[in-house]
């Protein structure tokens, strides 16, 4: 399996024997070079801190194998089963829309923001796992929250238009004490513009 | 039978009037650009502006064409978004010039307007990397609209640019004069903002203006403002292009006339081997051509004019256009 994302190749290998996943940061020649080290950097030390952070904390995302900034590698624990998107085509529609929101709830709790929560970043096994921090980064500011909601419902609009998950996802999300706040937010994000063809 | 539609363009800066054949031939692309004496755009003055050099530019456009006002059976001009007395200048002109001579009247969107212009250029299906003074987006064609997979989250880039370069004392337009200082290798560390497809650039161009201020040299500030803002906006257009699985990218807007820019967005297009189309740059800037090449797109399509179509409207979003065309 091999994935050329805009930002990495991201391909299944073997590591000491067992599967893993294998993501490298290839260089963008269009960048300078001095600019492109530097974000390398950034960005890889940030999604190791923050997946780090998230399984200390017991949360269900991939465990990191070994990490080599200078080749811009990561290498990660290869998690079995399917997408979120090909899982909610076929059963359990609603377990597994209550249980990604839970998922999202406590990743948001622990002060991280996923960044691209689409229905393609989870993986359903015996439970959900969370994949790709690749854009995360770290706030509990309620805008940056709301984003990430508005993220996973438009990428529930765009695939599965023939059943509202909505309202059992956000109902899921109200469940974490701290929610109401977030809700709140992404009401005023969805009335912007862009989001919303309404315009005051 | 070849048909003629004209353009009237009015948005901001640049008055133009354009006429092109159904079959994509160009016959003539008139543009007359205000330039502030001091300062940044102002609304009126640009307006007055455009109203003084439309009748002109109607009448160089039809003598190059070596047409008369009849053999026009489209009359197409730019709705918005953007600057309020510009857009009804330009309105005005093209009703003006519509009922005048019994032609029908057609507003449509500057932005997918830009977008377009690359179908001329021999574009399918393409990623637009829009980049000008007041607007900047990824946009592309989507389940029945033109939709912004990314823009910018505060200032448009050109504006960014005019803003620092009127700081360090050079004239408008700022991105030009920017383009012939700017010199490397050495790159100084300014903020890259990007945030998932989205973009921020004020921090940035605040932050080349204390290292102005801190004694680096206005050569390595410009190389620097170019490579990192040049960057984000590649970079937010390889996310699209990667979301999308669209395999060509055309560069739209003021800005697309950058010789740096255009320079990474082939670099970046050839390392995801996909085509990148650079319209020439009299077709990257605001233009009349690009207006009536996609009004005559609207209407052969049958589209169906309704009032609505002839009121100038500020923030016509890219994503309000109802796409019968394709």
């Amino acid at each position: 399996m091999m994935f050329r994302g805009a930002e990495a190749i991201v391909e299944s290998v073997k590591w000491n024997g067992q599967d893993a996943i294998s993501k490298i940061r290839n260089p963008r020649s269009y960048r300078h070079p001095t600019l492109e080290k530097r974000l390398v950097r950034e960005r890889m030390r940030s999604e190791v801190r923050i997946i780090e952070k998230l399984i200390s904390n017991g949360l269900a995302v991939p465990s990191l194998y070994s990490v080599d900034i200078d080749n811009s590698q990561i290498i990660m624990e290869f998690l079995e089963g399917m997408t979120l998107e090909q899982a909610l085509r076929n059963k359990d529609f609603e377990k597994n829309l209550v249980d990604t929101a839970e998922l999202l709830a406590s990743i948001h709790s622990q002060g991280v923001i996923h960044g691209d929560p689409t229905t393609s970043n989870f993986i359903v096994n015996e439970k959900i796992h969370a994949i790709d921090f690749g854009l995360a980064g770290i706030s509990e500011d309620d805008e940056a929250r709301a984003s990430d909601l508005r993220v996973l419902l438009e990428s529930l609009d765009s695939h599965h238009s023939e059943i509202s998950g909505r309202d059992i996802f956000l109902k899921a999300y109200s469940n974490w004490t701290n929610s109401s706040s977030v809700l709140e937010a992404l009401k005023v994000l969805e009335l912007r513009g862009r989001y919303n063809l309404m315009r005051g | 039978m070849s048909q003629v539609v004209i353009g009237i363009e009015s948005t901001a800066h640049t008055a133009g009037v354009g006429i092109i054949t159904s079959e994509g031939e160009i016959l003539s692309n008139q543009q007359a650009v205000y330039i502030p004496e001091e300062g940044g755009i102002h609304p009126r003055e640009a307006a007055n502006h455009h109203t003084e050099s439309l009748p002109e530019l109607f009448r160089k456009a039809l003598k190059e064409a070596k047409l008369e006002p009849n053999d026009i059976s489209l009359v197409s001009y730019a709705r918005g978004p953007g600057l309020g007395p510009c857009l009804r200048t330009g309105a005005t002109a093209a009703r003006a010039f519509a009922y005048s001579h019994d032609i029908p009247l057609l507003g449509v969107n500057h932005c997918v307007a830009h977008l377009e212009i690359g179908i001329l250029e021999g574009a399918t299906d393409p990623v637009l990397l829009y980049l000008s003074g007041g607007n900047t987006q990824v946009i592309a064609y989507a389940a029945g609209r033109f939709r912004v997979f990314g823009e910018t989250l505060d200032i448009g880039i050109g504006n960014g640019l005019d803003k620092f370069a009127r700081e360090a004392g050079m004239g408008f337009p700022g991105g030009p004069k920017l383009e012939k200082v700017a010199k490397g290798p050495e790159l100084l560390d300014l903020p890259y903002s990007v945030k998932g497809m989205d973009m921020a650039f004020s921090g940035l161009m605040t932050a080349a203006k204390s290292k102005l201020d801190a004694g680096h040299s206005l050569e390595s500030v410009a190389f620097s403002i170019q490579e990192t803002a040049f960057a984000m906006s590649c970079e937010v257009s390889e996310r699209a292009l990667a979301h999308t699985g669209k395999k060509e990218l055309v560069l739209g807007g003021g800005v697309a006339c950058n010789s740096r820019l255009r320079e990474m967005a082939m670099t970046m297009a050839e390392e995801r081997g996909i085509r990148c189309f650079v319209p020439e740059r009299a077709l990257c800037v605001d233009n009349g051509v690009m207006i009536a090449w996609l009004g005559h797109q609207m209407m052969g399509a049958d589209y169906s004019i309704s009032e609505e179509d002839n009121v100038v409207d500020q923030k016509y979003r890219t994503d309000m256009v109802e796409v019968t065309w394709r």
